[in-house]
Parts: C-alpha cells; sequence; structure tokens
C-alpha cells in the first residue's frame, strides 16, 4: 500500500461509522427511551466494528516484528466464535449464514487472532453484499495438505478487475474508489495481508449470483484434541 | 391530509433507519437499499422527494441521477444528496434534479428535516 494512497483509504473506510456514530449520537432523545437504547446499541456495535478494523491495521503494521505466532489452531472453533458474533447482525438484516463442515483435519496452522479476522471479513462482507432475505454459507472442507474456508454470497458479483488480481496472486492494496460499490476492499487488503503471513492464500470465484471468497491454510500435523 | 412520500435510498441499514426517523414526521418514506429497487417501483409511487446516497450496492448514486433524469415523468422530482463523499458544487449536478448536498459529518436531523421540509413543500405547490 503506497503511503499516500494507504492512508486515504483507511481514512474514508473509517469516515463512515465516524459519520453514523455521530447521526446516532445526535439522534438521541432523551425523553424517548427507545431511541437511548437504539442508538447506544448501534453506536457500541459501529464502534466494535471499526475498532477491529484499526486493531487489524495496526497488526499489519507490525507483522514483521516477530510479534505473532504460528500455532495449531481449530477451524471449528473459530468459526463458531465468529458466527455467533455475527448471528445478531445477520438476523437484524433479515439474513442467515449458514455452516458446513466436511474437514476431516481439524487444525491448521495459524495465528487465531488473524484467522478469526480474515473469517469475520468474509462474513460481514457477505452479510452486506447478499440480497435481501438470501442466506450466505461458510463452508469448511479439506484441500489437499490444506483446509479451505470458503464464504459464498449472493448478490452483486465481484468487479472482473478484483478477481484477477486475487486469481494471480493478492491484493497488494486496497483502491482508492469502490471495489464492490460501498467498499474500499480494505477488508480484502487485511484479509490477503494476514493470510500471505500464516502461509495460506486467499482467492476469490465469481458466480452469476454473487461471490465466493476462499482462504486456504495448510493442515497443522499435531493430532487434534476437538 | 396525506402525507407527502419520501425515497430514502441509503444502503447503510442504520444510517437508513435514521433518516427515516427523521423524517417520518413530516412525510410517509421508503426505503430502498439499492438504486434498482427505488427505479423499479418510483413509476407507481410518483415521490415528491428522494434523498440518495452516492455509494450505494450495485448501481451507484450517479447512475440512478442519470437513470432519473432520462424519464419525462420522474425528471422532475428533487433530489437530496446525502454523502460523505466530497463531490463539489450543487451547481454541476442541479441538470440531474439535484436541489441540496448535505454531508453526513456535518449535518444534523434538524437540518435534514428543514431541507426536505423545505423543497416537500416547493414540489407540492409546483405541482
Amino acid at each position: 500500500m503506497t503511503e499516500v494512497n494507504g492512508v486515504f483509504v483507511v481514512a474514508h473506510e473509517l469516515k463512515s461509522p465516524l459519520a453514523l456514530m455521530r447521526q446516532l449520537a445526535l439522534s438521541i432523545d432523551l425523553e424517548d427511551e427507545k431511541s437511548v437504547v437504539f442508538a447506544k446499541d448501534k453506536i457500541v456495535s459501529t464502534a466494535e466494528r471499526a475498532m477491529r478494523q484499526v486493531n487489524d491495521l495496526t497488526k499489519i503494521a507490525r507483522l514483521e516484528d516477530g510479534l505473532f505466532e504460528l500455532e495449531p489452531v481449530s477451524v471449528r472453533g473459530v468459526c463458531d466464535d465468529v458466527t455467533r458474533e455475527l448471528r445478531y447482525l445477520y438476523r437484524e438484516n433479515h439474513k442467515t449464514l449458514k455452516e458446513k463442515y466436511t474437514n476431516r483435519s481439524k487444525l491448521v496452522v495459524a495465528n487465531r487472532e488473524m484467522l478469526y479476522s480474515v473469517i469475520y471479513n468474509f462474513c460481514l462482507n457477505a452479510l452486506r453484499y447478499s440480497d435481501e432475505e438470501t442466506r450466505s454459507e461458510l463452508i469448511v472442507k479439506d484441500s489437499g495438505d490444506k483446509i479451505e474456508i470458503r464464504v459464498r454470497d449472493f448478490g452483486p458479483a465481484l468487479p472482473v478487475k478484483i478477481w484477477k488480481e486475487l486469481k494471480y496472486g493478492w491484493i497488494s492494496e486496497p483502491t482508492s474508489i469502490a471495489m464492490r460499490p460501498g467498499s474500499s476492499g480494505l477488508g480484502l487488503y487485511i484479509a490477503s495481508k494476514f493470510a500471505r503471513f500464516m502461509n495460506g492464500d486467499v482467492s476469490a470465484i465469481r458466480h452469476r449470483d454473487g461471490t465466493s471468497f476462499i482462504l486456504k491454510l495448510p493442515v497443522s500435523k499435531q493430532a487434534s484434541l476437538f | 391530509m396525506k402525507k407527502p412520500l419520501i425515497y430514502v435510498i441509503e444502503d447503510d441499514r442504520d444510517m437508513s433507519e435514521l433518516l427515516t426517523n427523521y423524517l417520518k414526521r413530516i412525510a410517509e418514506v421508503k426505503k430502498f437499499y439499492n438504486a434498482i429497487s427505488a427505479v423499479n417501483n418510483i413509476d407507481e409511487d410518483n415521490p415528491s422527494l428522494i434523498l440518495l446516497d452516492i455509494l450505494l450496492d450495485g448501481p451507484d448514486g450517479f447512475t440512478f441521477l442519470n437513470e432519473i433524469m432520462s424519464y419525462q415523468k420522474t425528471a422532475k422530482i428533487p433530489i437530496i444528496l446525502i454523502t460523505s463523499l466530497e463531490i463539489g458544487a450543487k451547481e454541476d449536478l442541479i441538470d440531474y434534479g439535484v436541489v441540496e448536498i448535505l454531508n453526513k459529518e456535518s449535518t444534523t436531523p434538524d437540518e435534514i428535516r428543514e431541507v426536505t421540509e423545505k423543497w416537500i413543500d416547493r414540489n407540492v405547490k409546483n405541482n
């Protein structure tokens, strides 16, 4: 990410939650308890999502400092935590996230927080870009000596330019214009960086009715206790 | 008297909910999370005013502006842009029916209500 472009993209990405939180705060009518509860809940969840993104960016800046360890991580455990956290948001948006696990290998070599962040980003992306009343899918399966974690949404397909970039490598920088409308692609950039650090790959498949984002991580040879 | 109808076209559900809450006292509000569903309904509904975000899922706000200004029936509907993007002067967008540009980062609920009310009144008088 070039410095100027990176600063621009991050600034733009953080403007949306800040603008929303400001509007939420202004909307509070102290005599209307419903408006207070609504604004409080939304401010908290919006701030948490923005903080997660800032934390991820901080990690990216320090990837080479040797601070983050790779270890055997249970994919199912991380997926369960992500879906538990996002269940409320999916329900609120009248959407569902269906999970399907067929993987025989249970552990991958990963950094748990980074793996969580990538799956969280994929699932949040699917929520955002799915059409009304549709179901997104989180599918985990074996793929040779790797485990594949795939999130499929049913909405507008990923633009060809971005698909090609993912197909032939990885996202080297978020674009300063929308990749899919309304998105700077910062989430994908973060996912690409984390995947590479964990010796994995991020890729995407375009469908006529949506997109699948895929993360592949090496299987851990350690015996699973799960 | 029947309340005028306003379209709120905004893909962020929370922002859309907020705008609806701001405006429901002065108008009937229909929410759309993308431009396509709004275009599919606009001929039948003939709204008095549209609040439009620019960065939308699918076709963006500018595509929507081009679409509705190209039809006689919808070309004269006043449009208020509400966005975080810096998109220049209102004068450049007058031909697209844009009557006001509100910045999400600096506007207030009162301002949104006042501006909306002003343009609904003008539109009702002109028709």
